[in-house]
């Protein structure tokens, strides 16, 4: 058994305390750039429906080391984001699709058609 | 930045910037400064990083963090054999593009 039975109960503890890294990395954050980077997180979070700890966690890791990496060279929050703060944050989001709920579909649609595919008589 | 343009690089922007690292390493915000340099002067920092983030797992570069003055760490991305061989492979792919859009364009007239 990889996990301790509490962690079954409660989910990963060792998630649990990257995820509070990662707030605690968002409050040393310049005001402009935490209001940003709270904003992604609830879109991605939301859209995203990452049902998978690991890759979530990874996903704002990452996001926390672009905010902190454009905090210190002083980019305005325009040049990180861009126009599109919404395409940003879906191409953004395309590198964590492993971890989404949909990829199960996704497994289970290219199966079915598969399936049927191979069976066809050229 | 049109919609046009965005859209369009999207499908390239993978390649411009493997073709950037060749022969010299570089870090995230150097990439998108040679990327305005170059004169696409409107791609978001954002994007530029989310596409690091994407060659570095598919094992197209080699990343190394290296302290800095200022700030956090940097991770320098250097192109590796696999990414080379892709940029090849992109480069391929692109002559055969603009050979037949050429074509279409010069059908057209």
């Amino acid at each position: 058994m990889a996990m301790g039975w509490i962690e079954q109960v409660t989910g990963s503890l060792e998630q649990k305390k990257q995820y509070k890294q990662y707030k605690a990395r968002t409050k040393q954050l310049p005001a402009n750039y935490r209001t940003a980077i709270e904003a992604l997180e609830r879109y991605l979070t939301y859209f995203g429906a990452i049902t998978k700890g690991e890759t979530l966690v990874k996903m704002l890791e990452d996001l926390a080391d672009l905010f902190e990496q454009s905090a210190a060279n002083g980019a305005p929050i325009r040049d990180i984001v861009g126009d599109d703060p919404v395409e940003f944050a879906e191409t953004f989001l395309q590198n964590y699709s492993e971890g989404q709920w949909i990829n199960k579909e996704r497994k289970r649609l290219n199966e079915a058609i598969e399936s049927v595919a191979k069976e066809e008589v050229p | 930045m049109g919609k046009q343009m965005t859209e369009m690089l999207k499908g390239t922007l993978e390649g411009i910037v493997l073709a950037l690292l060749t022969g010299k390493p570089a870090y995230g915000y150097e990439i998108t400064t040679l990327l305005r340099d170059r004169g696409f002067a409107d791609i978001a920092e954002g994007t530029v990083y989310a596409l690091l983030v994407r060659i570095e797992q598919k094992g197209l570069v080699d990343v190394e963090k290296r302290p800095s003055e200022k700030g956090p760490p940097r991770k320098v991305y250097t192109l590796n054999t696999q990414g080379d061989e892709y940029l090849k492979e992109f480069w391929t792919t692109w002559s055969f593009l603009a050979e037949r859009l050429e074509q279409l364009r010069d059908e057209g007239n």
